[in-house]
């Protein structure tokens, strides 16, 4: 997808929509000069120019390559100026990089996916990656938290997934607001509800590094193993490319090793919750 | 490993006409001490042979401290650089694992790697911190480089090591072919008491792989200790041969430009959510050596330190590595 004779060099794509998710979470919609795929799972470098450059994980399918997605918290200097774009303004694309989820390792199993805040984002990507070959999976249950009512983003998603066969999503907040009817509490609260089999099973987690850290010894408690946890890990990706060394976690460079990794594979490094 | 020879005069006459065709660095005697320096006919006379490390570490010829990234390769006249002391050697070796990698080639890297003679000395003296025979470094170059070059009174001995390299002195320098064997053991003799007095005076000083194990069980206490006179300046991994982390600013017009970074400046891993893995000063510290010994042993073929000793001397707090790791000895 890259420019094979210079690696730091992005191509162009066409911000065609923004859409807000959440006061702090806006999608950005892209149409890339050339055809773009991706890996569900793998992230992109997506820069503004003359601001700076950012790593995010497309949140659409990664069936369609003509157009692509990411969702993006105002968090930082970039994401700060990315969220006061308006459409069609050019930005810059380096990749797919990094190793996505191995969803051929999936098949045949049940799927628990444990997110929380923007860390939806990536999942809604490897949800409709999931939903394409629902026939090979024999359950997907999604647990997602977030702050406040007002923070969950994606919400037409979790009644479309209740919809869909094989698929249930639940959600909590941590804060209700007057008109919340579902769960409050941690994202781990929502497990207890879960019936799944789980010698059957793998686990995802992605969101904050405090939720992912408890959300996989809650994961431990209830008996998954190391290797059939999954966790898609955050770091100061910056080059993508396995060189810049930001993103370094003990040897692994996250950008080019991960970001996706079985907890079995990173525990013994105390770098991981930093 | 063959020899060739000419004398003193003839090459430096090489030198002379090679200069209108290349740009040459070499070893001479500066301000600062023995350097690479951008060489004039004047200063041909005045180059170093045989000399310890310069101040400087051939990686600077290779990754420059700031080149745009997205503007058209350079094309530069074909480049030799002269003087290069084993310890630099090996160190390139480390940096061609990690930009010259199966999936992402850095061209800009790459060019100039293709561009460049790379002339090795042998070093026949040694510096106070110089320590490559602890781990498993000869003083001498017998790899990686095109050549290596040497000087005995009014004579120059060239040991080639690539084809790139034999083929240049064949051809462009017509040096001949060295049957002499008296010549070939006084640079080889020269070579081996060198080794033996680096390693007499390192005895004691652990090798990379048992550096590596000590450091790893090493506790937090160690890294307060010896960080305390740590200011992130970041000489020791500018200075280092293989050190090679960058930043990638953005400029208009998606220009990217790729700067020299390193991990002992503060915020160097910190994510736009604010969180800094390497927020306190003794995890910075700590990452510098897990890096070298730990981290990147496991993940590349070649040593991470060279054991130039560079990083000791050039130390703003004087600290000195191998004191942390011979306490941990103890």
């Amino acid at each position: 997808m890259f420019d094979n004779n210079n690696i730091y060099k992005p191509i162009k794509a066409r911000l065609t929509d923004v859409i807000t998710e959440s006061p702090l979470i806006k999608t950005f919609v892209l149409a890339p000069e050339h055809e773009f795929s991706f890996e569900t799972g793998q992230f992109i470098e997506l820069s503004v120019d003359g601001i700076g450059e950012a790593p995010f994980t497309p949140s659409s399918s990664p069936l369609i390559t003509d157009m692509l997605e990411v969702t993006v918290m105002k968090t930082g200097y970039v994401t700060e100026y990315m969220h006061n774009l308006k459409s069609d303004v050019n930005m810059g694309i380096r990749g797919p990089y990094g190793r996505g989820y191995p969803v051929e390792v999936f098949e045949g199993k049940e799927i628990l996916i444990l997110g929380g805040g923007c860390g939806l984002a990536p999942i809604r990507s490897l949800l409709y990656k999931l939903e394409s070959m629902k026939d090979k999976l024999e359950k997907v249950t999604l647990c997602y938290g977030s702050k406040t009512p007002e923070d969950c983003i994606y919400k037409p998603l979790f009644k479309r997934l209740n919809n869909i066969e094989k698929f249930e999503a639940f959600r909590t907040v941590d804060k209700p607001d007057e008109g919340w009817t579902e769960s409050v509490g941690v994202v781990t609260t929502l497990l207890n509800r879960v019936r799944i089999n789980i010698n059957k099973s793998i686990a995802i987690v992605c969101g904050p590094p405090v939720m992912m850290k408890f959300g996989t010894i809650r994961l431990l408690e209830m008996g998954f193993t190391d290797n059939q946890i999954y966790l898609s890990m955050e770091k100061n990706m910056s080059c993508g490319l396995g060189k810049c060394g930001h993103c370094m976690m003990g040897e692994f460079f996250v950008c080019k090793d991960g970001p996706v990794f079985t907890y079995g594979e990173i525990k013994h490094n105390p770098e991981i919750w930093k | 490993m063959r020899y060739y020879i000419t004398t003193k005069s003839e090459w430096d006459k090489k030198l002379d006409q090679l200069l209108l065709s290349h740009t040459i660095f070499a070893t001479v005697s500066n301000d600062l001490g023995l350097d690479f320096e951008f060489l004039r006919p004047a200063d041909i006379d005045n180059i170093k042979y045989n000399c310890p490390r310069p101040v400087t570490s051939l990686k600077t010829f290779f990754l420059p401290p700031r080149e745009n990234v997205t503007a058209d390769r350079d094309s530069d006249s074909p480049r030799i650089i002269i003087g290069a002391p084993n310890c630099d050697i090996e160190g390139l070796s480390l940096l061609d694992e990690i930009y010259l990698d199966r999936d992402f080639k850095d061209m800009f890297f790459n060019w100039r790697r293709k561009n460049t003679i790379i002339v090795a000395t042998d070093c026949f003296s040694y510096r106070d911190n110089c320590h490559c025979v602890s781990y498993g470094i000869k003083p001498f170059t017998t790899r990686i480089a095109d050549m290596s070059v040497s000087q005995l009174n009014g004579t120059m001995i060239f040991r080639c090591i690539t084809d790139k390299g034999e083929a240049f002195i064949k051809t462009v320098i017509n040096a001949q072919l060295l049957e002499d064997k008296n010549f070939v053991e006084s640079v080889e003799n020269n070579n081996t008491e060198v080794e033996k007095t680096l390693t007499e005076k390192n005895k004691g000083l652990p090798d990379y792989a048992r550096s590596g194990k000590l450091l790893e069980s090493a506790g937090k206490n160690i890294w307060k200790k010896y960080s305390s006179d740590c200011v992130s300046c970041g000489s020791c991994t500018t200075i280092c041969p293989t050190c090679s982390c960058f930043l990638l600013i953005d400029k208009p017009g998606f220009e990217k430009v790729k700067q020299m970074d390193t991990c002992q400046y503060p915020g160097f891993e910190r994510v736009a959510g604010g969180e800094d893995a390497l927020y306190e000063l003794s995890e910075r510290f700590r990452n510098r050596y897990m890096c070298k010994y730990v981290w990147k042993p496991k993940k590349y073929r070649s040593t991470a330190c060279t054991g130039c000793g560079r990083c000791i001397d050039s130390c703003l707090g004087k600290i000195n590595k191998n004191e942390l790791i011979m306490e941990l000895v103890k």
